[in-house]
Order: C-alpha cells, then structure tokens, then sequence
C-alpha cells in the first residue's frame, strides 16, 4: 500500500524555477493498478521518482508499506529498494555489461535468492516476455521494445510489492504492449502488489483501475482535461 | 557481507571490466606502461650509482680498505660471503731517484695477477705493460715518469731513506687514471722485491654488486676485533659519497614528479572511466545496492584492473632491466671524462626491492584514490540525477 501526502517537488535550474509537483495527494491499495496520464513535463517521471525514493521531494511524504522513505537511511532505504521495488524506467536502464540473464539475476542475487531458485525464475520469467532464446545476449544486441521487455522482467523477478514503471510500453507495438500490460496485471494480482504506470498509451490506461491526472505538477480532476 | 556476496560483487566488477574491453584495455596499458618505465628508470638509477661506485673502487682502493693488518692474517680469512676477491698490498713509503732527481713515492708490492684480475688501473697504462711477478719491475705514473725524466725500459732506484740502501727497478710501463690521488706518488711492483716488505699489509677488499659494506665490514669487526683496521670506500672517497647521495636525492625528485604525473594521468582516467559508466551506476543504486556496496564495487573494479596492470608492468619492468643489465647500457659517449667512470662507461641497471614495490603500489593506491570521489558522487547523488545521466 502507497499512501502519498501532499506532495511537491521543485527544481530549480538558473533562473527559471520548476514546480515539478505541487500538492499531490493519493493512496494505491495492493493489488491496484494506477495509471498516471499528462502530457510531456506534467512530473510523471518526478512523481514516480519520488515515490521510488531516486528522488527526495521538498513537501509532503511518501509511505511505502507503512514506511516513510524520505526518513530513512542511505542504507536502510537501499535496503527497501532491494527487497520491495521494482522500476521499470522510461528509457530502459539495463546494465550494458550484463547479459540479458545476468541482468535479471542481478535484483535476485542482491535479495540472496539461491542460484537453482534464480534459474528457474529467469527462465520462467523470459518465456513469459518471449524472449527465451536471448539470454546470452547483450543488452546493445537488443532492440528497444526487446529492452523494455528485459527491464519489465527484471523489475519483478525479485517479486517486489510496488511496481513503478514509466512509459512501459512507449517503444513497442499495441499488440506486445497489451501483453506487457496484462502481464503486469497478473504479477500484480498474483502477489497483491501496487502497480503505478506513468503513460500515454491508451492500451494501459484502459487496463488500469484506476487513472490519475497530472497538470504542471498537480492533480487535475479527468472531467476537466477530458474537456481539454 | 559473506563471502558469497564477495564472490557476486567480484563477479561483477570482473564482468564489467571485461565487457568495457577496450577502455579496460588501454587503462590497463597505461598502468602497466607508466609501472614498468619506473621500474626501469629506478633500476636504471641505480646502476649508474654501481657504475660511479665500481669505476672509482676499481681502480685501486675496492670497496674496503683493511690497513695495518697482522703478517700472519691471509687474504684467504677475508674472502667471506660476498666478497668477489681480496688484493694483499704492502705499501713502501720512500724516494725514487734517477741520476740526480728524487721523487718521494708510495711504492706499492702487490702480486701482478691478483691487481690484474681485481682491479683495473692495467687498463689505463698509457705505454708499456705490467709488471712480471718475481722480477724488479715497476709501473708508474705517467706524471711521476715525466717528473724523474723517465722513459719505458729505463733503470731507476727505490730506498726506503736516504740512507738506507737502493733497490734497482726497470720501468715497464707508465699508467695515467685522470683521478689526482692514483696520478701522483703510486707505484707499483711486484712482492718480494723491495726488502722488509712482509711484515704489515694493507688489503683491497672487492665486492659484489649491491653487496653492503656495512655488513662485511661488520662481519670483520667480528672476526679480527682491534686486529685490523678497515675503511669504507664511503669514508675514503666522501665526494663519490656525496655524488650518490645527491644522485639519489634528485633522482627521488624525479621520481617523485614521475610517480606524481603518472599518478595525475592515472587518477583522472579512472576518474572519467567512472564518469563515462556514471549512469550505469544509478541503475545499480536504484535496484537497492547500498552505499558500501557501491564503494565495493567501484573500489573492486579499480582495483582488478590496477591489479593486473601491476602485476604485468612489474613483469616487464622486471624483463627489461633483466635484458638491459645482461646487455649493458653504453653510456662512454657522456662519461667517457668524467673521473666517476674512469674504467668503463658501461652501465647495468639493477633491481633493488624498493623499485620493485615502490611503482605498482603508488599506482595501486592512487588508483583507489582516485575512486574515492566518483563512488562518492555516485553514493551521495540523487539516483534521479545520476540516471539523468550529468
Ligand atoms: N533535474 C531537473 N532539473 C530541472 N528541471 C527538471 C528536472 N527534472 C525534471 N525537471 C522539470 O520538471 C518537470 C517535470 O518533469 P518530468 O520528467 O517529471 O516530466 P514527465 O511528465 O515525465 O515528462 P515526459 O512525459 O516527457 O517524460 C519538467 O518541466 C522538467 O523540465
Ligand atoms: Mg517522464
């Protein structure tokens, strides 16, 4: 369960000063899918850094299974990361030294998962991504939607109980997408976790229960952007 | 931290050098460059030294000189370990006199084929040759020679004082060394030529390079007590003394700028290398990695790399010294008139343990150093703005 409170984030560079996120107040219950929609620079990425802990917002709180990351330590708060999140990011970060395998491998070893248990769960995990037969392969031999389908499965092979993912499917097509989506949805349902996706994709938004509206930083009610 | 997770972060920083093969590559050459040219440089310098040190020893007084030593003490009793060989010298002070000139002179006796194999004054004859054991035979130098009027096959006259009686020699050869003190009033002969010469002698005790001769000295002091007196090459020749030191100090200087520019180009290579691969580096924080094991990782892939690098410059600093110093640098052409080298330019680097350890440890540690303050950026950036990528 994520329970947002109020919060905001800005960022200054020069002169201009940005309000990122302004006010941002909402829960997700395990088991939910939020989908957070706006256009380019709403705060999207900021909101969801925040919530993942990559970023420290300058009002309001976050808290994650009932703990208040911005009040944890450096180490405590890589410590929760390991065990209880997984991202998958706008521009799939995979490590371009690691092969597709050990990639996946990386969260599971971090959590001390042992090597059979590791196995079974990376080939299970790139059947269902369709990828079995790239294990070996680098991250650079891939293309992009293959990417994103890597970092999708390396996100919840650890099995965490909140899911962060920013524009999951902006690099594939409707069809791998709405599996990618559905897929989400099922390790989500499986293991009552909390599901939050930045996008603009139709696709997820219709999949999502619940959707979130952002606007320069702020909650904007749908009637009113539906209007715009 | 167990030892697994050790295994899996080494495991990792391995990966990771081995996949950034061509960055790893040339850092690695740098290292491995920069560690073998000092190790050369250092052996280098320190066979110039053993050169200065042999050329001046060389030539008459070796690296110990034993003085007023007993009639029954045998050259045999100083050859211990280390000593390469032991010239026995009895040295005659008196007059040489030719027809009506006097020179005063040190007339040294000392058997032909010990000076000839220990030392190397038979190299500066300048006309004639050496001595022959068992016959009055003399050599001179050059300037003496000239002083008494006297040419190669001349007959000459050695006493003791003015009173006591001549000994008739034949001059055979005239030496000139360029060093003052071997240039005027020495002499030399064969033993047993000039009456009363066994009773007290003097030794030239010649040793191994890199030998100390602290340490045979020592050993002596041990074995003869107030028997016999000795002197370093140090206290007899304090300018030599005074040359190494100060080579040394300036070639620590130069060392010390080396290790440092080395040190500089090092450090900000591995410091981009970290830089280059920064995001990466977020994406491993974001999936919880903790600060220690950040530093871990970094401090492990530098050090990997650093390691091997090492251990490969040492190798070939190690190989091409070896090489260098069974072949011998010549450097005649800019110590040919220099006092220092008066025997023989030719220099053989040597490896002490210090230029050994010395290069790969300070690359060893500036290396780290130098990751000190990317991990640190890493650790304490926000992980956003690292993956944004600064
Ligand atoms: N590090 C930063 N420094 C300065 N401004 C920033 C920084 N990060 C974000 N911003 C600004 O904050 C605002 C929100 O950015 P954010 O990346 O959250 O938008 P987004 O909704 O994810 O956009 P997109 O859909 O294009 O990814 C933007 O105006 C952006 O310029
Ligand atoms: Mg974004």
């Amino acid at each position: 369960m994520i329970r947002v409170q109020n919060l905001g984030k800005d960022f200054r560079s020069g002169r201009r000063q940005v309000e990122a996120l302004d006010g941002v107040s909402f829960n997700v219950e395990p088991g939910e899918a939020l989908a957070v929609v706006g256009k380019s620079g709403s705060g999207k990425t900021t909101l969801l850094n925040c919530i993942g802990g990559l970023e420290r917002p300058d009002r309001g709180s976050v808290a994650s299974l009932g703990v208040n990351l911005h009040e944890l330590s450096r180490h405590a708060l890589s410590m929760f990361q390991r065990e209880h999140l997984g991202f998958v990011f706008q521009f799939g970060n995979l490590l371009s030294y690691l092969t597709v395998y050990e990639n996946i491998e990386f969260p599971l070893a971090l959590n001390g998962i042992p090597r059979q248990e590791r196995d079974l769960r990376i080939g299970a995990l790139l059947e269902k991504v369709g990828l079995a037969s790239s294990a070996r392969a680098l991250p650079g031999e891939l293309s992009g939607g293959e990417v994103q389908r890597i970092s999708f499965a390396r996100a919840i092979a650890h099995r965490p109980q909140i899911l962060l993912a920013d524009e999951p499917t902006a690099s594939l097509d409707s069809q791998t997408g709405h599996d990618l989506v559905q897929l989400m949805l099922d390790v989500l349902r499986d293991q009552a976790a909390s599901l939050i996706v930045a996008t603009h994709d139709p696709v997820v938004t219709e999949l999502a229960d619940s959707i979130m509206h952002l606007r320069d930083g702020r909650i904007v009610d749908e009637a009113q952007t539906a209007v715009l | 931290m167990n030892h697994g997770a050790l295994a899996f972060w080494l495991r990792i920083a391995g990966l990771f050098l081995l996949r950034s093969r061509r960055t790893t590559v040339v850092l690695s050459l740098m290292v491995l460059l920069s560690v073998a040219i000092l190790i050369f440089l250092s052996s280098l310098a320190v066979g110039i030294n053993d050169a200065m040190v042999r050329n001046s020893v060389s030539l008459y007084s070796g690296h110990i000189t034993g003085v007023n030593l007993a009639a029954d003490l045998v050259p045999a009793q100083l050859e211990i370990d280390g000593v390469d060989a032991v010239v026995k010298r009895v040295e005659n002070r008196g007059l040489l006199q030719q027809n009506d000139r006097v020179e005063p002179v040190m007339l040294v006796a000392s058997d032909p084929a010990d000076e000839i194999s220990a030392t190397a004054l038979w190299r500066k004859i300048t006309a004639g040759r050496y001595p022959q054991a068992g016959k009055a035979e003399m050599l001179l130098s050059e300037h003496t020679a000239e002083r008494l009027g006297l040419g190669i096959g001349d007959e000459l006259q050695f006493r003791h004082g003015l009173e006591s009686p001549p000994v008739n020699f034949r001059l055979t050869g005239v030496y000139r060394t360029g060093i003052d003190n071997l240039d005027r009033g020495l002499a030399f002969c064969p033993p047993a030529i000039v009456p009363g010469d066994d009773v007290r002698w003097s030794a030239a005790v010649f040793l191994g390079d890199g030998i100390e001769v602290e340490t045979v000295i020592g050993h002596y002091r041990e074995r003869f007590g107030d028997a016999a007196q000795f002197e370093t090459w140090q206290e007899l020749m304090p300018d030599l003394r005074q040359l190494i030191d100060l080579n040394y100090v300036s070639m620590s200087i130069v060392t010390f700028i080396v290790f440092g520019l080395v040190a500089v180009g090092v450090s900000s290579a591995f410091v981009i290398f970290i830089l280059k691969n920064l995001r990466e580096y977020g994406i491993v924080k974001s999936m919880g990695v903790t600060p220690f094991e950040i530093g871990l990782l970094i401090g492990l892939e530098v050090g990997l790399m650093n390691f091997v690098a090492c251990v490969g410059g040492v190798a070939l600093g190690v190989v091409a010294s070896q090489v260098m110093s069974t072949v011998g640098i010549d450097l005649t052409a800019f110590t040919s008139h220099n006092r220092y080298f008066a025997v023989s330019g030719i220099v053989t680097p040597r490896l002490t343990l210090y230029s050994l350890w010395v290069p790969p440890a300070v690359a060893f540690i500036f290396g780290l150093l130098a990751s000190i303050w990317p991990a640190m950026l890493v650790i304490r950036g926000r992980t956003a703005e690292i993956l944004r990528g600064i």
